[in-house]
């Protein structure tokens, strides 16, 4: 008639005494423990600092690179697209003018604050010529100073993108 | 007190020493690297001296070192700075006494003198042992009621209500088992579980009376404040129970004291239940009878056993970078077993060459008996870890239902039951 008796777990003698589910618990653990004593190399723990991680793939957001033109020059033009997209506005962006004939425009200065970041990869997606990535797979950024968090434009065009060259 | 007899007193307040509170960093050391292999991971592994890690034990020493040199810092709103004071020392205490009267060998014959191989010889025994265990929750308690903080009260009525709940079923349990051995000294108890029971099992405690082991065992967890039943500290839930004012070494103390707490514990249930000092089949006097052949037994498994231990040393133990120099620790310590390996050996030859004579042979059993002792306390330890990592805590009314409604009723039914064999029986 509509009532539905739900069968209660655990109400057996042999789950009301606790001991052979407390037991079978303790068997579990113990083969573990077995497992990773008999030979440590199970253990999938990576000794960090001396072990570096290796599945960090080419889609994870680290520290930002400029990537260069196909002479070595710079392939930013200056158009301030990323620094408008950032919702931290960390980044700042003087221009000057392109000499060479490759271009336009071009950074003079081309600084971004890591304090300030937040890592949204926005300015990855605003830039019009593939000029700014944040594939260099560079997690750990310390330093000494807070100045010395400030990235220029040399220290973003020396990180080496992990796609490799770009196309 | 002639010179056997003063060194004997010292040998044997050192041995209470090293099993109790020397066991605190090797347990505090086994707690984490088991926690981790349980867990599957590893575990403190690091911290070194000269490159030597022994399996992480340094990380123990160097936690010590760090809570002796913190700041003891004590919140002013602390009112009874003297309980506030006096409760760590009551917990490390009494834990620390409850050690004194396990037995770790038979009693010593040397001459014409007869020594109690405990820390202090008495033979209270089992009463002793119910007092200062019962004397810890007062240091609880008034360790979270001084705090002056809500979490510490909680902790400290936890504590209150965990008594008790387990405390009745505890007594009860050893009542049965008092009944059994006739007697409350525990060297006693040992030298029963000596015997053999229909002629081919040893007379250990937990064929004689497993309902009372498996009671006792259960609230001897309670009683050392072990998972599953650490309710008075509940990390997860009230901060950190009594002890979320302590800092330094204060809290050092309970620390310490909890761990020594287990390990009384763990005596108590190998005393009473795993044949104490004995190994299987070999009671005192067979050990004395057979001491030549018990010798050369162990000169033929020592090599067997390190060369295993070694080979397990020289597979699992080593530093993933090169040139570190964690990595010269392998060969030192496989040189070290080799060392210590050739010194027993030749020993045990000279002792089996030259005949010990009946001193030597009383001697010799009282180190094998020490050392069987150490190695079931170890285990029993590895067990009170092992149960910690495997099972979530109890709720505090579970716990009272469980002490009054199942384990009660049980011990008591226990009683009468082993009190009837024996007056049928007539032994």
């Amino acid at each position: 008639m509509g009532i539905k008796i739900i069968k209660r777990e655990g109400q057996s003698f042999k789950d009301r005494i606790y001991l052979p589910a407390i037991f079978s618990g303790m068997w579990v653990t113990l083969k573990h423990f077995l497992r990773n004593l008999s030979d440590t190399s199970n253990i999938k723990t990576l000794c960090y600092p001396e072990e570096q991680p290796i599945d960090i793939t080419s889609r994870y957001r680290g520290v930002h690179l400029l990537t260069k033109r196909d002479d070595g020059s710079v392939r930013c033009v200056a158009c301030f697209m990323c620094a408008t997209a950032c919702p931290a506005e960390c980044i700042f962006i003087e221009a000057k003018e392109r000499e060479d004939g490759v271009d336009e425009k071009m950074p003079e200065i081309f600084t971004i604050d890591l304090l300030e970041c937040v890592f949204c990869g926005g300015c990855v997606e605003a830039c019009p010529c593939d000029a700014i990535r944040m594939d260099s797979g560079i997690f750990s950024f310390v330093a000494q100073k807070r100045e010395d968090f400030l990235l220029t434009k040399d220290k973003l065009l020396s990180h080496e993108s992990m796609k490799g060259t770009i196309c | 007190m002639n010179m056997i007899s003063i060194s004997i007193v010292i040998i044997n307040v050192i041995l209470a020493l090293l099993f109790s509170l020397g066991a605190a960093p090797i347990l505090v050391w086994i707690e984490r690297r088991v926690a981790g292999f349980i867990q599957d991971r590893l575990g403190p592994n690091r911290c070194h001296i000269g490159g030597i890690r022994l399996g992480g034990l340094i990380q123990s020493f160097a936690d010590m070192l760090k809570l002796v040199f913190k700041e003891d810092f004590q919140s002013s709103s602390i009112k009874q700075g003297f309980l506030f004071s006096l409760a760590p020392v009551l917990v490390f205490g009494s834990a620390f006494l409850t050690f004194m009267v396990m037995p770790f060998a038979d009693d010593l014959k040397i001459g014409e003198q007869v020594f109690m191989m405990q820390g202090l010889p008495i033979d209270l025994g089992i009463l002793w042992f119910l007092a200062f265990a019962g004397l810890s929750v007062y240091g609880i308690m008034l360790g979270g009621w001084a705090s002056n903080n809500k979490y510490s009260l909680l902790g400290a009525i936890r504590a209150g209500a965990q008594v008790i709940s387990y405390e009745a079923a505890m007594g009860l349990s050893l009542v049965s088992i008092l009944i059994t051995y006739g007697s409350i000294h525990l060297g006693d108890m040992v030298a029963y579980q000596g015997t053999l029971l229909f002629g081919f099992i040893p007379a250990w405690g937990i064929f004689l009376q497993p309902l009372a082991a498996i009671i006792f065992i259960v609230t001897a967890f309670a009683e050392a404040n072990r998972t599953p039943f650490d309710i008075a500290e509940g990390e997860s839930e009230i901060v950190g129970g009594f002890h979320t004012e302590y800092s330094a070494m204060r809290f050092g103390l309970f620390f310490v004291g909890e761990y020594v707490a287990m390990s009384a514990s763990s005596a108590l249930i190998v005393t009473l239940f795993f044949g104490g000092y004995h190994l299987p089949y070999l009671n005192t006097g067979v050990l004395k009878s057979n001491m030549p052949l018990v010798l050369s037994f162990i000169v033929i498994a020592l090599p067997l056993v390190s060369y295993l231990f070694a080979k397990w040393i020289g597979k699992n133990n080593h530093w993933k970078e090169e040139g570190n120099i964690r990595n010269r620790e392998s060969k030192i310590l496989i040189q070290g077993i080799l060392v210590i390996n050739v010194g027993i050996i030749f020993l045990l030859g000279i002792f089996l060459r030259e005949g010990l004579g009946e001193d030597g042979v009383n001697i010799a059993t009282a180190v094998i008996q020490i050392a069987t002792f150490a190695i079931k306390l170890l285990l029993m330890n590895f067990v009170f870890v092992w149960v910690r990592w495997t099972l979530p805590r109890f709720r505090y009314d579970q716990l009272q239902d469980l002490g009054w409604k199942v384990l009660m009723p049980l011990a008591i039914a226990n009683i009468l039951v082993t009190a009837t064999i024996v007056v049928v029986m007539g032994v």
